[in-house]
C-alpha cells in the first residue's frame, strides 16, 4: 500500500511580505498560521499575536475562515480524484491519497509526485508530497520533511526514513507533543528504543499514552489505519484524458458518449449492471463539476445513461477548458440480460418492467428520485391510510383489490378531508343539505352509513373518534363520499363535524 | 337525450371491421389518439375521471400513466386506485406523477407515450396549448398509446386532438334495490370537437355505467331526468318524512 500526503496552505495575498491567519483564542489573538517569510522571522503557530508583531512590527495579518478552508481543501479533494478514486481529508490541512494501483498510470511514483507538484504549483497551493506505504509514514514525511520536493519513502523502510522527523509529525495533540518534548524526546526515532510500558506510565492519562503509542503504530504499519474516503469507492469506472482541453458542451457530449461505451463495454463483459452513475469533468484550472444519475434497477445499456445524462448536462460548466472526463458505476450488481418473452402469453409479468424502469429513471432524472410514485395497498381500513404512495423502485405493487365487506370506494378522495357546513342534519342519517365549498348542496338520495372506528393501536388515532360514511348525490347529480365524525354522544369532544371524503363519479 | 333511438343503437353497434375502432361511441376514447374531456362546470373532474375510465378499453398488458398536476390533485382530490378498480378491475397497474409544471406534466406525457411499457395515459393538466396538443397528437399516433387529458371547465379553443368531450354529472340510474339510495353512475357527455366523426360533432349523449357488468350503456333519454326517486325534494324540505320510511 502506498499513500501520499499532499499539504495545502491558502496563498497569502502578498507572498513576498510576512503574512499570518489569526484566531482569537482564551488570552487574545493567536498566530493559528504563517507564511515562509513569516516563518524565517520565527512566527509560528501558537504565538500570541502581540508577540509576533513586537517582533516583526510591519506584520501583515487576518483573521482565519475556517469554513471558506474546508470548502477550499474539499473542493481540491475532488479534483485530486483524478489521481486516485480513494480520497479522504486529513485534519483541516491535509489530503490523504491512496494510489496504490494507481501510479503506474502517471508513469510510477515519483513521475506521479512531480506531476502532482507541478499542477498544484501552476495554482499557487503551497504544499509537502509525502509518499510512502502507510498513511501514518507519509502524513508524518509531509508533514515533518525538512526538504520541499516530494517525500518518497520505499516499501519497509518506515522505520528507518521516520528516525529524523519531529513527534510534531506524528498527528498528535499539543499536550502529548509538550510531554515528550519535556521527556527530550523530540524526534520519531528516539521513541524506538523505548519500553512501551514505561512510555505508556510517563503520561498522566491512558488516552495521552494511547494516542502516541497508535499514531507511531501506524506510521510503523503495526497497526492499519483504513482510509475514510470523501466518497465511496467506485465499482467501475472509464476516463478520458484530453490532449487538448475541451470548452464547448459539444465536446463533452461527444467525451461522454466514449466514456459511456467504455464503461458498459466493462461492465457488460463481467455481467454487471448498475444503479448509479457519476460523471466527473476536470477543468485545467484546478475545479471539477460532477452530475450524477440513477437508475431504478440495474442497466448498463449506454443509450440509456446517455439520454439520462443529457437532461444534466447543462451542469458541466467547461469553463476554461476540461481536461479530464471520468465516469464511474456505483451501487453495481449481477444483471442478466433476459430474452423477450416470444408471445404475451408467455411473459411473467402483463407490464414490461424494464421498459417502465427505463421510463422513470427519464422521469427521476428531470423531476428528482421521488417523482414516480405507486399506490400500494398497506393495513388498515381508514380510508385515507388505505392506500400508500411509495416511490417506485424499480418492482411494481401487488394491485389494491377491492374488498367486498368495505363499502363503496369513491374514484377520488380529497386529502385532506374538507369539513362541510350542515344546513338541515336528522339524527340518524345524512344531512338533506350542506354547504361545501361555499356552494349549498341539496341531498337528493343517499345510502349508508357504513362505519369505520379508529384504529386505538395506532399512536396517530389517539382521541380519534368513529366515522359514519354517507353515499350522497345531490340534486344535481353530483355525487360525494360525506362523513360525519364522532357519534353524537360518544362523549369524546364537541358535537361530530361533517366532512366530504371523496367524489364518486 | 337529443338523440333518436335507432341512431343511439347504431351508435352503439360493435365496430365496423373498415374503420377501425372509431367508428362507434366512444370514438377511439382511450383506444388510439389523443382525447380531450373537459369539465362542463367546475368540480365535475370525478364525473370526468369515471367516464375516461368506463369508456377506455380494458386491455390487460402495461401499465397505466397518471399524471396529475399537483394543484389540479389539491382541487379535486387523487384518484383512489380502490375506487377505479370497480371500473378497471384487471388493471395490473398504476404508475402516479404529480409535477407541478404544465411543460414537466406535458413532457412527462410525450416520454410516457414514447414507452412500450405503458398503454394508456390519463393526463388531468390545466390547459394545452394547440402545439402541444399536436405534438402529443403525433406522438400519440407515432407510438400507438392512447391519451386521455381531464382538464378543467376553461378549456376552450383550437386543438390539435381527436375529440374534446364535455362532461358533467347526470342523476343516477334507479337503484332497484333502495329507491332512495344512489344508482349507477350517468354522465351527459357532449362531444364538442371531433375529426373521426367530423358530422357528429355538437351531439350530447346521455351514458349510464353499470359497474357489475362494466357495460357502458345509453341512458334512455327520458329516464335521464326521473331515474331520482318520486318527488323526494318536496318530502325533504317539509321534514316530514325521514329516509327510510317510503
Amino acid at each position: 500500500m502506498k499513500s501520499g500526503t499532499g499539504k495545502p496552505h491558502v496563498a497569502a495575498p502578498k507572498p513576498r511580505q510576512p503574512f499570518v491567519l489569526l484566531e482569537s483564542g482564551a488570552a487574545g489573538l493567536n498566530v493559528v498560521a504563517a507564511n515562509a517569510p513569516a516563518r524565517a522571522q520565527g512566527i509560528t503557530f501558537g504565538l500570541k499575536f502581540t508577540d509576533a508583531r513586537a517582533r516583526l512590527p510591519s506584520l501583515a495579518s487576518e483573521d482565519i475562515d475556517r469554513a471558506a478552508d474546508a470548502a477550499a481543501l474539499t473542493t481540491l479533494a475532488k479534483w485530486m480524484i483524478r489521481y486516485t478514486p480513494l480520497i479522504a481529508l486529513d485534519g483541516i490541512d491535509g489530503l490523504m491519497l491512496e494510489t496504490t494501483g494507481c501510479a503506474h498510470l502517471h508513469g510510477g511514483e515519483a513521475e506521479m509526485a512531480a506531476r502532482m507538484t507541478a499542477r498544484l504549483s501552476e495554482d499557487g497551493i503551497t504544499h509537502t508530497i509525502g509518499l510512502a506505504g502507510t498513511p501514518g509514514a507519509a502524513s508524518a514525511l509531509a508533514r515533518g520533511a525538512q526538504i520541499s520536493g516530494p517525500n518518497i519513502l520505499p516499501n519497509g523502510d518506515e522505520q528507518a526514513g521516520l528516525a529524523d522527523l519531529p513527534v510534531t509529525a506524528l498527528r498528535l495533540s499539543s499536550e502529548s507533543t509538550a510531554l515528550l518534548r519535556r521527556f527530550g524526546l523530540t524526534r520519531i526515532g528516539q521513541l524506538y528504543g523505548i519500553d512501551r510500558k514505561a512510555l505508556a506510565r510517563r503520561f498522566r492519562s491512558v488516552r495521552h499514552a494511547d494516542a502516541v503509542l497508535l499514531r507511531l503504530d501506524q506510521a510503523l504499519g503495526l497497526r492499519v489505519e483504513p482510509l475514510d474516503p470523501l466518497r465511496p469507492p467506485p465499482a467501475y469506472s472509464a476516463r478520458l484524458p484530453c490532449p487538448e482541453p475541451i470548452a464547448s458542451t459539444d465536446g463533452v457530449l461527444e467525451g461522454l458518449r466514449r466514456v459511456t461505451d467504455t464503461l458498459c463495454a466493462d461492465l457488460a463483459a463481467l455481467g454487471q449492471g448498475a444503479r448509479l452513475f457519476a460523471f466527473h469533468a476536470f477543468r485545467s484550472d484546478g475545479t471539477a463539476s460532477s452530475i450524477e444519475v440513477s437508475a431504478a434497477r440495474p442497466v448498463r445499456s449506454a443509450r440509456h445513461i446517455l439520454r439520462l445524462f443529457h437532461e444534466k448536462i447543462d451542469a458541466i460548466d467547461p469553463g476554461f477548458g476540461i481536461d479530464l472526463l471520468l465516469i464511474q458505476a456505483r451501487r453495481t450488481g449481477p444483471m442478466t440480460e433476459t430474452a423477450m418473452a416470444l408471445s404475451g402469453d408467455l411473459a411473467t409479468s402483463d407490464t414490461d418492467e424494464i421498459a417502465l424502469s427505463a421510463l422513470a429513471d427519464r422521469i427521476s432524472a428531470k423531476l428528482g428520485e421521488t417523482a414516480i410514485t405507486l399506490h400500494q395497498p398497506a393495513h388498515s381500513h381508514v380510508p385515507e391510510r388505505r392506500e400508500r404512495r411509495i416511490i417506485y423502485d424499480g418492482k411494481l405493487a401487488p394491485p389494491i383489490a377491492h374488498q367486498p365487506s368495505m363499502g363503496p370506494r369513491p374514484l377520488r378522495l380529497l386529502d385532506p378531508p374538507e369539513p362541510v357546513t350542515v344546513l338541515a342534519e336528522v339524527p340518524d342519517g345524512p344531512p338533506l343539505s350542506f354547504v361545501w365549498r361555499r356552494i349549498p348542496r341539496k341531498v337528493a338520495r343517499a345510502d349508508g352509513p357504513e362505519r369505520i372506528a379508529p384504529e386505538w393501536w395506532k399512536l396517530e388515532e389517539k382521541g380519534a373518534r368513529a366515522r359514519d360514511y354517507y353515499r350522497v348525490e345531490d340534486q344535481s347529480g353530483r355525487r360525494y363520499w360525506l362523513y360525519r365524525d364522532g357519534l353524537y354522544d360518544d362523549g369524546r369532544g364537541g358535537p361530530p363535524i361533517w366532512h366530504v371524503h371523496g367524489l364518486f363519479a | 337525450m337529443d338523440l333518436p333511438a335507432s341512431l343511439a343503437s347504431t351508435l352503439m353497434r360493435p365496430p365496423a371491421t373498415s374503420n377501425g375502432p372509431t367508428a362507434a361511441f366512444p370514438f377511439g376514447l382511450g383506444a388510439s389518439g389523443v382525447h380531450e374531456l373537459a369539465e362542463a362546470s367546475f368540480g365535475d373532474m370525478a364525473a370526468l375521471t369515471g367516464f375516461a375510465l368506463a369508456a377506455a378499453p380494458r386491455k390487460a398488458k402495461g401499465a397505466v400513466f397518471w399524471i396529475t398536476q399537483n394543484r389540479l390533485s389539491l382541487e379535486h382530490g387523487h384518484l383512489l386506485q380502490g375506487g377505479a378498480n370497480l371500473y378497471r378491475p384487471a388493471c395490473p397497474a398504476y404508475v402516479s406523477v404529480y409535477p407541478r409544471q404544465l411543460c414537466d406534466a406535458l413532457w412527462i406525457i410525450e416520454e410516457a407515450v414514447r414507452s412500450s411499457a405503458v398503454s394508456l395515459v390519463v393526463a388531468e393538466i390545466e390547459d394545452a396549448d394547440f402545439t402541444a396538443s399536436r405534438r402529443l397528437a403525433l406522438a400519440s399516433g407515432r407510438h400507438g398509446v392512447p391519451v386521455i387529458l381531464l382538464m378543467p371547465y376553461t378549456r376552450q379553443g383550437a386543438t390539435a386532438a381527436s375529440a374534446r368531450w364535455r362532461v358533467g354529472p347526470r342523476p343516477s340510474a334507479r337503484n332497484l334495490f333502495d329507491p332512495h339510495a344512489p344508482g349507477h353512475a350517468r354522465w351527459h357527455v357532449e362531444l364538442e370537437r371531433s375529426r373521426q366523426v367530423p358530422h357528429l360533432a355538437g351531439r350530447c349523449f346521455d351514458v349510464s355505467f353499470n359497474d357489475e357488468t362494466l357495460s357502458l350503456s345509453m341512458a334512455p333519454g327520458l329516464a335521464a331526468g326521473s331515474a331520482a326517486p318520486h318527488a323526494p325534494s318536496h318530502e325533504i324540505r317539509d321534514g316530514q318524512t325521514t329516509r327510510r320510511s317510503a
